[in-house]
């Protein structure tokens, strides 16, 4: 059976671990001891970010530039600071996911915070000072979690193996509950199972999508480090119910401290004998094991993530088939994201009912949110379904310095921009829907004013630009004549009334990509122009002052 | 049986039924419906990456019509106002990055992409797109093909031609996002790839992207029929449109019993395939050289002097020399009888066909024959070809390895056993113009043979850089690494189309450990290198002085000239009639040339540093010896080319008569005036040359120009200013 960790991506990124980069003589090794050809060693290594080919200085800092560091000031100097230094490389990179601790960084991978400057430099200069950070001894206690010890923990498991829940009764539980896929696209999380236990190819996988990438999104971050044994417990059960035996946990190689916690969960785990051979002395089989990603967020898109665990150049799939049918190596596959799975037990534990109660105003259940841009205290927050976007705001203790709200990105950064008109959306997928946005990952970004949002809109743009994979066109060369043409009208090179031309490329690179980050690149873009259309009349009288 | 199933589905208004499995794409066109594609090529795996063929099935995004199979029920629409609209802002996204008309247009009018844009009306005028923020590189390292990255759309053709089609495997995709792009191997230039040139990638490129260098000239001959060229064991696995581009570039040649098919010494830029027959390869010029000797004319009035041919003395006896003169095929010639046969597989005149070198030897047909004459293009796809290349490298091995193995005194005492033995084991391997083979200070693991083009052989010295030789056919290289320290103790890069014969390390040592002979051959040539390294290594540290008009006057790359010294010279000479006395009554000396101060740099032979006048000699019959001299050696073909060289008139043509087959008249004799080249030896086997000797007051002079001008001119206020 192919296995992900001897793929390519494994070797190279083995390799850059041994020797810090990526030699030409490495790369031909690499073909001739694996068989493949040399373009497509080149090819695989070129794409992905985390692999360099010239040998690493003392110190490598990256500096965030997406949405909520950006609002944060960014790297501000430090750019020019750090770049005169001997042996230190400077790079701006797309969200690392520390956007609660905005502006973020890191030196040699270690996660910092960037607003000391001077800091910066003695960190870049002496990277030794930074101890690499490790899981959190004392989690918090989230309501999702139906075990009030360690020792109860994987409950809904036994209970399956015991025979007292079958399959099908899974697959009620979660339909009825109406579990939605929450990484972003929502699709209902029993419909894919029973998709997926129906196939009769076998082998079959389950993949929990751990590349949580989105500016603005870090909520799976902290469910990884203080919940992972629910992840897996998720895993598990996805595996009881489609009949698989292997599982990959795919994780984005920026939260190492997190895949710490998940490698020592997946230990426990085996310990208490719910991973491996015989599940607690059943014929149920379950191995699972951490995938690191060599980068990217196009990544996060089920079908590149799959090429990815497969050692290839991670560009999305053509849909259908969808992995559910032809997923990892062409088998059948269900793939969630890590919410969703740390969700199932205590859906199952719990019930349905205790479930519906926990949302408002009608609706049901709660979720995890991550909240970061102009609030008093970002972070990581579990409220009910139905919680409207005012609330969520005072929960995370209301805006910063009492500035005044301006809008607010309810999804992450490919939902569609909000005004106060729609402060009180209830957060659920229908309403917001309905409100012309997404719920999208749950990353919630609040935009206090004086935030100019046609900068704030093509730093979005910017973003999908800097991480399109490039395989089909409407992406690759829309993506980048909208930057294009956005970065002209904001030096002034061009007037607003070129900007129309986004709606047409809006349109035909929702309808023409092929996954969704081509599908979704313009729409934050579109939504500041379409619900602030004086943010363009603002920055035409901003740029000539009356007299 | 049961009947295979089908789908049903409506396509703009058409109700149409298909084989289950059948793509939208394909559907469509049974009806009459053509959706417009660029990535799609029937016979190519579908790939849905330009999604132009994008169509609305009802669904949230659009279908790509290529990949997506038809289901039961679908409502496809391809041509409704949205679905144009979509696929216009597509295309006008790809010509915003499309250099308008790209070459494939500009030459066929075939751009696919260009064409597609002009029947959607997306005119280049209007495009609302920003230009590339940069152009992208050309690559024009292949012989046959030329890469233009500005043109490629990344509809992934080539690569599934190059993959799927061809299983090459050589073409990719790098990068990512805006700044991906397709690439060879691991990135390289795509001569230097892998590439066997099957000419695959460029035939399903859609643009211009990959196109074929452009051949204009036509060769004489019969015209080939590409489907009988492309069956031809040799050609195989080549595409055959490929070959059609090129179709003007190679002809089919009879030639009569007795015919002449080329002749030495003529310049030529094709090489000659053999099909049928047998040719005798050979060279017609007298092994001599040119002498003077007194005649008289008819009526015995008119004394003159005319050139004559005598067989050289010394040379013969040099042990430096070679038993077998090199030439343009298959096969060496042995030097007593300069003659061979060539049979149906035999190829011959590669090195003019790739770098325009005057023929070799002359060949003639010695039965009725047909040969292939192809020009540069064809070949280099032959070469590329692997089933070419093997039959090639195989009868290299059988036939010339053994002789140019035994054509160098150093291999002399190798048993025919051992050879055979050692064929099996050497590798063939080409490097393109430019292309270092190894530098000073690389680890040493080879030996080198050259069998195809020169070789130039660099030296770092403190003052600066020498060329110790332009190495050509049949001469070898890399022994002083593998015999020293193991480490490379000169730089040796292919100045042309370069082919060598490389022997391991291993396999180089078992020979020296099982001839003696051949290490105590090794062993004295490595000895008497050293004495040259040495002997230039203190040129080379007086030469911190650089003079501007020294430089000017390229007097600078002189490590021997002849000085006369103005203030003391009658002009009696003297010199020059000494010469003549030295080299058989032909001056290589003539009392003319450069002035500087109070000397005249005489036009005789400078031995420079890098001694240009070596290179393209078709018989490697001009060479450096290893006291620095450059002789010409006797089988000279008189082809000019050295002479054309020297960037200071210093080798001399001397013209002479012979008489020859008569290629009009077989059997026959005609005369025929032929010329041999000449160049200044320093007279090494004097004490000192001739003409310093012969001086009666001491105005001429031999020296080393550096050292000399250091000597004489260093802290005048001339040289201080500076």
């Amino acid at each position: 059976m192919p296995d992900p960790h001897q793929n390519l991506v494994s070797e190279l990124s083995r390799h850059q671990h041994e020797h810090g980069y990526l030699t030409d003589t490495a790369i031909r090794e690499i073909a001739e001891k694996m068989g493949l050809p040399m373009y497509k060693v080149y090819g695989v290594a070129s794409f992905y970010p985390h692999y360099r080919f010239t040998p690493p200085p003392k110190a490598v800092v990256t500096l965030c530039r997406d949405l909520s560091c950006w609002m944060a000031g960014g790297g501000g100097r430090l750019k020019e600071m750090l770049s005169t230094l001997p042996d230190v490389e400077v790079k701006e990179v797309s969200c690392i996911g520390r956007c609660d601790a905005a502006p973020a960084g890191t030196v040699n991978e270690i996660p910092i915070r960037l607003n000391d400057y001077e800091q910066v430099v003695i960190w870049a200069q002496n990277p030794d000072l930074l101890e690499p950070p490790k899981p959190t001894s004392t989690p918090n206690r989230y309501a999702v979690d139906p075990y009030n010890t360690a020792e109860e923990r994987y409950g809904a498991i036994r209970a399956c193996l015991k025979g007292e829940r079958t399959a099908e009764q899974v697959i009620a539980t979660l339909k009825e509950s109406g579990l939605r896929g929450l990484g972003g696209a929502g699709f209902p999380t029993g419909l894919k199972w029973e998709l997926v236990r129906k196939e009769a190819a076998r082998p079959k996988y389950i993949v929990c999508n751990a590349d949580e990438s989105e500016p603005a999104t870090f909520k799976d971050r902290q469910i990884i480090e203080e919940i992972p044994h629910l992840t897996i417990e998720g895993m598990i059960l996805a595996a009881f119910v489609s009949g698989a035996e292997s599982g990959y946990f795919y994780i984005r190689h920026e939260y190492e401290k997190e895949r710490l916690a998940m490698q020592s969960a997946i230990e426990d785990a085996y310990r208490r004998g719910v991973l491996g051979q015989r599940v607690l002395g059943t014929d149920f089989n379950f191995e699972l094991s951490v995938f690191v990603s060599p980068g990217g967020y196009v990544q996060g898109e089920e079908s590149a993530l799959l090429e990815a665990l497969e050692g290839s150049r991670g560009e999305p799939r053509n849909k259908p088939p969808f992995p559910g049918q032809k997923g990892l190596y062409g088998q059948p596959t269900v793939i969630n994201n890590v919410e969703t799975l740390a969700m199932v037990p205590c859906l199952l534990q719990k019930g349905v009912e205790w479930w519906r109660a926990q949302g408002k105003r009608g609706y049901a259940g709660l979720k995890f949110f991550s909240v970061s841009g102009h609030v008093n205290r970002p972070g990581v927050y579990l409220i009910p379904m139905g919680t409207t976007i005012r609330e969520f705001i005072e929960t995370a203790g209301g805006m910063k310095d009492g500035r005044k709200f301006k809008a607010v990105l309810p999804g992450g950064a490919s939902s569609n921009i909000l005004g106060p008109d729609k402060l009180d959306t209830p957060m659920d997928f229908k309403a917001m829907s309905e409100a012309g946005s997404m719920l999208g990952s749950g990353a919630m970004v609040v935009i206090a004013e004086g935030v100019d949002l046609i900068e704030a809109g093509a730093n979005i743009t910017r973003f999908f630009r800097n991480e399109s994979c490039g395989k089909c066109v409407p992406c690759r060369l829309g993506s980048t004549k909208a930057v294009a043409l956005l970065e002209d009208f904001l030096a002034g090179k061009t007037g607003a009334e070129k900007l129309q031309v986004l709606e047409d490329l809006n349109r035909t690179m929702s309808l023409t990509s092929i996954c969704g980050l081509g599908q979704v690149a313009l729409g934050p873009m579109i939504s500041v122009l379409r619900n602030f259309p004086n943010e363009i009349k603002a920055r035409a009288d901003r740029a000539q002052p009356k007299s | 049986m049961s009947s295979p199933e089908t789908v049903s589905l409506n396509i703009d208004g058409k109700d149409v039924t298909v084989p289950k499995g059948t793509t939208i794409y394909n559907a469509a066109k049974s009806v009459g419906i053509d959706i417009p594609v660029l990535c799609h090529l029937p016979g190519l795996e579908p790939v849905a990456v330009c999604r132009i063929c994008a169509v609305d099935v009802g669904a949230r995004v659009y279908a790509a019509a290529c990949l997506r199979q038809a289901e039961p029920g679908m409502k496809v629409k391809t041509n409704t106002e949205p679905v144009v609209q979509a696929r216009k802002t597509l295309l006008e996204l790809l010509m915003a990055d499309h250099p308008v008309p790209c070459e494939k247009h500009k030459e066929l009018g075939s751009c696919e992409l260009e064409l597609l844009a002009e029947k959607e009306g997306v005119a280049a005028s209007k495009n609302r797109f920003a230009p590339p923020p940069a152009p992208r590189k050309l690559d024009h390292s292949a012989a046959n093909i030329a890469v233009n990255h500005n043109a490629c759309i990344l509809c992934d053709r080539c690569i599934r031609a190059c993959t799927n089609v061809k299983q090459n495997f050589v073409i990719g995709r790098n990068g990512k996002g805006y700044v991906a792009q397709i690439g060879f191997d691991n990135d390289m230039p795509m001569g230097q790839s892998s590439c066997v040139s099957c000419g695959e990638c460029m035939v399903s490129c859609p643009t211009g992207a990959l196109t074929n260098v452009g051949f204009e000239a036509h060769l004489a001959g019969e015209k080939v029929d590409i489907e009988w060229l492309s069956k031809l064991p040799i050609f195989q696995g080549i595409s055959a449109a490929f070959l059609q581009r090129n179709e003007g570039a190679v002809v089919k040649r009879p030639f009569k019993k007795g015919e002449i098919i080329c002749r030495e010494g003529e310049f030529g830029n094709t090489a000659f395939y053999l099909l049928e027959g047998k040719v005798d390869i050979f060279i017609s010029s007298p092994v001599q050289r040119a002498t003077k000797k007194d005649t008289r004319s008819f009526f015995g009035i008119v004394r003159k002097m005319a050139n004559r041919l005598t067989q050289a003395g010394r040379d013969t006896e040099d042990p430096e020399r070679m038993k077998y003169i090199p030439i343009d095929a298959t096969v060496d010639l042995h030097l007593g009888n300069p003659t061979a046969q060539l049979g149906p597989g035999d190829l011959f005149g590669e090195m003019s066909a790739l770098s325009f070198y005057p023929r070799s030897a002359t060949v003639r047909a010695s039965e009725d024959c047909v040969l292939l004459e192809m020009l540069r293009p064809v070949l280099q796809i032959l070469q590329k070809n692997p089933a070419f290349k093997k039959e090639m490298d195989l009868k290299y091995k059988d036939r010339a390895l053994a002789n140019q193995l035994r054509s160098m005194p150093i291999f002399g005492s190798l048993t025919p056993e051992f050879i055979d033995e050692l064929r099996n084991k050497v590798e063939l391997v080409k490097y393109d113009p430019g292309t270092v083979i190894f530098s000073e200070g690389d680890p040493a693991d080879a030996l080198y043979i050259v069998r195809i083009g020169f070789v130039k052989v660099l030296k770092l010295f403190p003052g600066g850089e020498l060329t110790l030789a332009y190495l050509h056919r049949g001469t070898y290289f890399g022994e002083m690494g593998l015999m020293g320290e193991m480490v490379r103790t000169a730089t040796c890069t292919a100045l042309d189309h370069v082919e060598v014969v490389r022997i391991k390390a291993v396999d180089f040592n078992l020979m020296l450990e099982k001839f003696p002979q051949v290490r105590a051959e090794f062993e004295k040539e490595i000895r008497n290198r050293q004495e040259q390294t040495k002997a230039i290594t203190q040129i080379g540290q007086t030469s911190d002085v650089t003079m501007r008009d020294f430089l000017d006057q390229g007097l600078m790359k002189a490590q021997s000239l002849l000085l006369l010294d103005l203030e003391r010279c009658t002009r009696c000479d003297e010199c020059v009639r000494a010469c003549a006395d030295a080299h058989d009554g032909i001056t290589r000396l003539v009392r003319d040339g450069l002035r500087f101060d109070r000397f005249l740099v005489a036009t005789a032979c400078r031995s420079c540093t890098d001694p240009l006048c070596m290179v393209g000699c078709p018989v490697g019959s001009i060479r450096r010896r290893n006291s620095l001299e450059i002789i010409i050696e006797d089988w000279c073909v008189g082809c000019g080319l050295c002479a054309e060289q020297c960037p200071y008139g210093n080798i001399n043509l001397h013209p002479f008569d012979t008489r020859e087959d008569d290629p009009d008249h077989p059997g026959m004799k005609k005369a025929q005036v032929r010329n041999k080249a000449t160049v200044c030896d320093l007279c090494t086997e004097h004490e000192e040359p001739s003409c310093v000797y012969a001086c009666p007051h001491d105005a001429a002079h031999r020296v080393n120009a550096q050292e000399f001008f250091t000597r004489h001119y260093v802290g005048t206020p001339k040289t201080a200013a500076r």
